[in-house]
């Protein structure tokens, strides 16, 4: 009866948050369970200790900020893309994938969940990149805290979004895992993840700008170093810009990919 | 009357029935139609190989970041020849496949020993390895300083061929440990690779880490042909010294041929006894 009186809006804007909710608790029951979900946590560590021990073999204790942010930036950006692959991969394998559409509850919002979930777990990565740091003597001073924060919210908000888009276009594809496996170093490159974007080539450097990643890594960059931080609010709005971009392509790709496969009947493996 | 005619698979080969070898070059037919399945020459062009080189920028960059070519330079080798070894660690992967699928059974139940199926099971990984690195070091290589003259460069296939071999070896005991822990199997092979990545002088030289960290990495293969490979591109000719790092990486590698082996024949004996190779997993 409340329904009945509610705007069709909110009632909208509730089914997507059950969606949402659905899809969140559903992937951190699935994490718990799949080993393999969290693997980019397991290496994170190990790839901690390759790049530090490159800085230290090298006497460049100063770039320690560098080889510490890298393996957390790596872990979100891999949990995302496999996540935004394996969803659609393994409900087509399991048969499922016709049901989720199917049922009454938003397809994009059931992504939507499961994807928050994923985010917010592979934030871990920064945890897990400076104990083990700390571990090996290189301690890695949070100089700008608030900066740093608000750059991680920004940035997992991003992710979220580009793997929403991700998500998309894997709907439309049979070979997810194939896109997966190659949308990993290019963007890492891309994304300046490691290594600034100013070290690319000059022709390289406006595609970059279109990577939240390469604004998000130097901003956390610039929010370890000394010095003040330059160019906040475009930053920021860069970030921000780009993610809601993607959430709008993603949104766009999953409707029309879905209305596309029901009216051809290709969406699992027949 | 109706002609008769065979199912069976076309395995023709000059090799006696019932030898083990026999076995292995069925088996690899298995791997080349895996690997056809898996890629197409533009997928594997532009997405694998595009992928792997993007990998190999991504740590000679770090020597950019570091101000020094000879780093670009050492780290480009390293992550190059490395790629051979990541791929061949997919032996882990496609083998393990087998159980999934649930033609592990009818592996067991089977006349062959299991061993000889799984060596030839996963061999499409050796010449896609050994292609990544080679267009990763001589055709992108110049690029970033690394360059070889002719007969070094002959000699530096040579070594990758060598490395992809003696790599599997590791990789194919891997495999049959990880057939009794499946959850296990995407663990396994990324964190060897990155243990590789970490103390086998591809990224940082062997020196780097204390004594019981570089006796570790020696089990690793290419702890030694990757050493071989820095000779060659300084310039090093192939005497003594780089036959010598490439021999002791295939008796390393042999000892995990071994392990492989009777790890396989003992999980197809245990199997057996006490129904422990279910369907799938």
């Amino acid at each position: 009866m409340t329904t009945a009186i509610l705007p069709r809006t909110a009632v909208a804007a509730r089914s997507y948050a059950r969606g949402v909710s659905a899809g969140l608790r559903r992937e951190l029951r699935e994490l718990r369970r799949s080993p393999d979900r969290l693997m980019a946590l397991v290496t994170a560590p190990l790839l901690t200790l390759v790049f530090v021990a490159i800085m230290l073999n090298n006497g460049r204790d100063d770039l320690a900020p560098y080889a510490v942010l890298a393996p957390a930036l790596l872990v979100l950006w891999q949990m995302a893309l496999q996540t935004s692959g394996d969803t659609v991969e393994a409900e087509r394998e399991n048969g499922s994938l016709e049901a989720l559409v199917a049922a009454p509850s938003s397809f994009p919002a059931v992504i939507a969940g499961r994807i928050l979930a994923v985010t917010a777990v592979s934030m871990l990565g920064f945890a897990e990149s400076w104990a083990v740091a700390a571990l090996v003597g290189v301690r890695v001073a949070i100089v700008h805290p608030g900066v740093f924060v608000g750059a991680l919210v920004v940035t997992a908000f991003a992710t979220a979004c580009s793997a929403l888009a991700l998500a998309a276009l894997f709907v439309r594809t049979r070979a997810a895992r194939a896109f997966q496996n190659t949308l990993t170093y290019p963007f890492y490159i891309l994304g300046g993840v490691m290594v600034p974007v100013e070290f690319l080539p000059d022709w390289i450097e406006p595609l970059t700008r279109l990577v939240f990643l390469s604004w998000s890594s130097d901003l956390i960059r610039q929010s370890l170093l000394p010095g003040p931080v330059q160019g906040l609010a475009e930053h920021v709005v860069a970030i921000v810009l780009l993610g809601v971009v993607s959430c709008a392509i993603g949104g766009f790709l999953i409707r029309l990919a879905l209305r596309e496969v029901r009216e051809s009947g290709t969406i699992g493996h027949a | 009357m109706p002609e008769r005619t065979s199912s069976r698979p076309d395995v023709s080969t000059r090799l006696p029935r019932g030898t083990a070898w026999r076995a292995v070059v069925a088996s690899t037919r298995n791997a080349w139609a895996d690997f056809a399945a898996t890629f197409t020459p533009l997928s594997w062009t532009l997405g694998w190989l595009g992928r792997i080189v993007a990998q190999v920028i991504f740590y000679a960059l770090i020597g950019s970041l570091l101000g020094s070519e000879e780093q670009v330079r050492y780290l480009y080798i390293g992550a190059a020849v490395l790629a051979t070894a990541m791929e061949t660690l997919l032996v882990v992967s496609t083998s393990t496949r087998e159980r999934y699928s649930g033609t592990l059974p009818l592996l067991v139940a089977s006349p062959s020993a299991l061993w000889p199926v799984f060596l030839g099971r996963s061999v499409q990984w050796l010449p896609s390895g050994v292609a990544t690195a080679t267009v990763a070091l001589f055709v992108i290589g110049p690029g970033f300083g690394v360059t070889f003259t002719l007969a070094d460069g002959v000699a530096t296939f040579g070594v990758l061929v060598v490395l992809a071999i003696t790599t599997y070896g590791y990789a194919f005991a891997l495999a049959a440990l990880v057939l009794r822990h499946m959850r296990l199997r995407n663990w396994a092979t990324n964190l060897s690779y990155i243990a590789m990545m970490l103390v086998s002088g591809v990224t940082v030289p062997l020196t780097f880490w204390p004594v019981w960290v570089q006796w570790i990495a020696f089990a690793f293969p290419i702890t030694h042909t990757l050493v071989a490979i820095r000779h060659l591109e300084e310039g090093v000719r192939p005497g003594l010294h780089v036959l010598g790092h490439v021999g002791t990486a295939v008796l390393v590698s042999l000892v995990w041929y071994v392990i492989g082996a009777v790890s396989l024949q003992r999980l197809a004996a245990s199997g057996r006894r006490d129904g422990s190779i279910e369907f799938a997993e």
